[in-house]
């Protein structure tokens, strides 16, 4: 069950740690549905601490994603930890930042929000369409209660939850320093029907499928910063020489874009979904991300983010991996 | 019209024993189909997947990867990371629509010569079947 | 000339009618997602929609653009072929005010024959908007559901028909073209519609009073207001390509066998490489500065340049921000700030 007294005080706690820096969290949005990260300095804004249905975003991205500037002469670096909160998924770029040593073990407090699911942002607004003033959202057993401004409102989860926690396998934190409250059922088995159906398709129908996406992509990029496992420092997005994928948006440069990035996360993907629920057109991006996670999954019985000790996927092999594809 | 359209397929070999085998047909006189533009690379580990997509965004309407077969390989273990890498691609890229059998890969020994001749000819008669690659080709898009 | 009615059955025709002299753009979704594109006589036009997702900058200044074409190691170069004349339709209020704006920067110290050349020779029929979105504030900064600025021709759905208002020279040209179809409207038609307009106006519940914030921006320079409105940011392209004043572009060569082309493309000042010197430094090093930026060029730069607000409260911004970044409420902060 969801504490959030417990929640804030273990925040106030860790904030007023010597050597913790900053807690990363979620908070009320501006408007409506909305939920923004809260970046906490102090015990003070600890009152402004949420967790609940609506709290989607993946706050691992902000690990790698915040810049490190060059440290003033005479200066030490800033050693001190990042408190972040994590949900089952996000607990898994965690643990895969470790794998690949993006970050390290030594600079990271994590705390366990163990997760009954998070909504899709675009079913509910459609379902409750217009709203401004914040509103409130909980979990209760199988249904999701929203308390609008003209009453309260249940509605079951299989309606409004992400597609990515329908089927989620792991609720809980794989990795924390500290977890908030008890373990949670998981939800799903980790099908990958969707991908099935697609595969059964013939090439025509898959290109045209994925012809009308692609050329949608305004190659914003959102996709890719929001990943908390896209932080390569020289992307090969940004770079000019070689420039492998031009600038222009068009089917031909959408295309590779969109088929190096999914490749460049094949074994190391945590399914959080966060790419998808940002693209401002609609991509069903993690369809891509979920026929690689299958394959690796279901041919070299390998899953990113669970064991930190593990090698990452593409720089490890083993002898007798499967080559029926090789002539 | 299959009859008349020359595919234009890119090769990735390797080194040490995929050049040194194409490099033996040659030399044995071997004949097999030209449609192959040959790129010559250290090891197939090499082979980064940008490769591939930019080959097919450049005109090509087959790509084959060849290496040494497992065990061989000249730096111990690359074309072992290759195989993982590309068994994945092919499965990508098969996903999104592109035809099967235009994205090979194979492992051809330097003592090969008459394997080189038997895999070429597979794959140039694959991208023939499949015809001319337009999916995502750059000189497509109206500048 | 006057204020027009045309019978919703008669859409059609209008739309064949505009199709068949200009080419003519209307929203269109591709994918899930509604842009301006070109459409043929014989569309369907459904103008029932909250805004586009892409504005309908798209049409005069669009993502990718050819400058000129060349061959390699040769020196002629080969201009694009000249603009085709243009006619939107049910475009909104506050994305033809967007185009009245950036005219300003692209007709500046020198003009850009290329924006220029499609501005000319387009022809922007709006529609007021009678059911505003959750984060519209085109009233805090000098638009309006029903403003008319940058339009030539504004339509109000009065239900049964349509009242069609030419504004400019351009648009009663376009109106007269279509003459027949229209019906006379009566002074009640007139006044519903003005009706309408003051509904939908009280319909805008977002809201901030801009005034004085040009005026304080230069002073937040160093203050630590930045750093907390961009701690969550990600430093993406979404808030800058999907805004309708946003009008930054990179210029890159493309290059195939000995065809090359040179062309300019949307560009964004959240990305970290829009400042990126080749020497490694960065002038704007973190989603803090560029922030900064996003909100100082709109509010305080363009304002000090060419007397107006480079934001026309469209909300999309806030809407498509996948953090809750949200520009009404940095306002407020600014506002608020010592
Ligand atoms: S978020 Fe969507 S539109 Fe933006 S680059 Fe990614 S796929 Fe393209
Ligand atoms: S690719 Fe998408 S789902 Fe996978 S880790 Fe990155 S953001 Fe999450
Ligand atoms: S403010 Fe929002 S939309 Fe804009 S760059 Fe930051 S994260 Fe992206
Ligand atoms: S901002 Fe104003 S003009 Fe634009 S869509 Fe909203 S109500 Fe209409």
């Amino acid at each position: 069950m969801v504490d959030l007294e417990k929640m804030r005080t273990i925040a106030k706690e860790t904030v007023s740690r010597d050597d913790v820096r900053y807690l990363i969290g979620w908070r009320q949005g501006t408007y409506g549905f909305r939920v923004s990260p809260h970046f906490m300095k102090g015990p003070e804004e600890a009152e402004k601490l949420i967790f609940s249905p609506l709290c989607s975003n993946n706050l691992a991205t902000y690990l790698t994603l915040t810049e490190k500037l060059p440290v003033p002469r005479g200066e030490q670096p800033d050693s001190r930890k990042i408190a972040v909160m994590v949900k089952g998924c996000d607990s898994r770029a965690v643990v895969q930042q470790l794998i690949e040593k993006g970050i390290e073990r030594e600079r990271v407090f994590v705390i366990g929000c163990p997760c009954e699911g998070v909504l899709d942002l675009k079913k509910v607004e459609e379902k409750f369409p217009g709203i401004l003033s914040p509103v409130e959202v909980e979990w209760s057993g199988d249904k999701i209660i929203f308390t609008l401004p003209d009453g309260v409102k249940e509605v079951p989860k299989g309606e409004v939850l992400a597609k990515k926690c329908l089927s989620c396998r792991y609720p809980n934190p794989v990795m924390s320093d500290i977890t908030l409250w008890d373990e949670v059922k998981s939800l799903g088995d980790g099908n990958y029907e969707d991908v099935k159906e697609m595969e059964e398709k013939n090439p025509q129908e898959k290109w045209s499928f994925w012809k009308d996406k692609f050329s949608s992509c305004i190659r914003c990029y959102s996709c890719r910063n929001v990943c908390p496992m896209c932080y390569c420092e020289d992307c090969v997005l940004d770079r000019l020489n070689p420039q492998w994928i031009n600038r222009s948006a068009n089917i031909s440069e959408n295309s590779a874009f969109q088929l190096a990035r999914a490749f460049h996360l094949a074994g190391r993907c945590i399914e959080c979904g966060e790419c998808e629920r940002v693209c401002p057109v609609d991509i069903p991006l993690m369809a891509l991300n979920r026929k690689l996670a299958k394959e690796v999954r279901e041919q070299y019985e390998f899953e990113p983010g669970l064991d930190p000790e593990s090698k990452p996927f593409q720089s490890s092999y083993r002898p007798n991996d499967k080559e029926d594809f090789i002539l | 019209m299959s009859e008349q359209f020359q595919p234009n397929v890119v090769a990735f070999l390797c080194n040490w024993c995929s050049y040194a085998g194409a490099d033996l047909a040659g030399t044995s006189r071997i004949k097999y189909p030209h449609n192959l533009n040959v790129i010559r690379v250290m090891c197939s580990g090499r082979v980064n997947p940008l490769f591939v997509i930019n080959a097919f965004q450049q005109g090509a309407d087959g790509v084959l990867i060849s290496g040494c077969h497992p065990g061989d390989c000249h730096y111990m273990e690359g074309n072992f990371y290759a195989r993982r890498r590309f068994s994945l691609m092919n499965e990508l890229l098969e996903y999104v629509g592109v035809e099967p059998g235009r994205f090979n890969m194979s492992w051809v020994s330097a003592s090969e010569g008459a394997k080189w001749k038997d895999v070429v000819a597979g794959v140039v008669e694959k991208a023939k079947e499949a015809g001319p690659f337009d999916q995502f080709r750059r000189n497509k898009i109206n500048w | 000339m006057d204020s027009m009615k045309l019978s919703k059955d008669k859409l059609n025709s209008f739309v064949a009618i505009l199709a068949e002299q200009k080419q003519l753009y209307m929203p269109q979704a591709e994918g899930e997602t509604l842009k301006y594109s070109p459409v043929n006589a014989k569309v369907q036009p459904d103008l029932v929609f909250s805004n586009t997702a892409v504005p309908a900058k798209s049409v005069v200044f669009p993502q990718v653009e050819t400058l000129f074409r060349y061959e390699v190691e040769k020196t002629d170069i080969k201009m694009p072929a000249g603009e085709e004349e243009r006619v939107l339709l049910g475009v909104r209020p506050c994305d033809a005010r967007a185009m009245s704006i950036v005219d300003n920067l692209f007709s500046w110290d020198v003009d850009d024959p290329y924006y220029l050349g499609k501005r000319e020779k387009t022809i922007v029929v709006g529609l007021a908007c009678q059911k505003p979105g959750v984060n519209c504030f085109c009233s805090s900064v000098g638009g309006g559901p029903a403003s008319t600025e940058g339009l030539d021709v504004l339509l109000t759905d009065l239900g049964e028909s349509f009242l069609v208002k030419p504004l400019t020279e351009k648009g009663e040209k376009l109106c007269q073209a279509a003459g027949e179809i229209f019906e006379e409207a009566s002074s009640d038609d007139l006044n519903s519609a003005e009706k309408l307009h003051q509904e939908a106006a009280a319909l805008i519940s977002r809201s901030i009073e801009t005034g004085g914030i040009p005026e304080k921006l230069p002073g937040l320079w160093e203050s630590g207001i930045w750093k907390e409105v961009s701690n969550a940011c990600l430093g993406c392209g979404i808030c800058t390509f999907l805004c309708p004043t946003c009008h930054c572009f990179d210029i890159q060569d493309e290059i195939e066998g000995f065809e090359g082309r040179r062309c300019r493309m949307w560009d964004s000042c959240m990305f970290g490489e829009y400042t990126l010197h080749t020497s490694g430094h960065n002038p704007r090093p973190t989603r803090r500065e560029r922030t900064r930026n996003r909100i100082n060029h709109k509010y305080n730069y363009f304002v000090q340049k060419f007397d107006v607000i480079a934001c026309v409260g469209c909300g999309r911004c806030i809407s498509s921000c996948p953090v809750n970044i949200d520009i009404i409420e940095i306002l407020q902060q600014v506002k608020e700030a010592q």
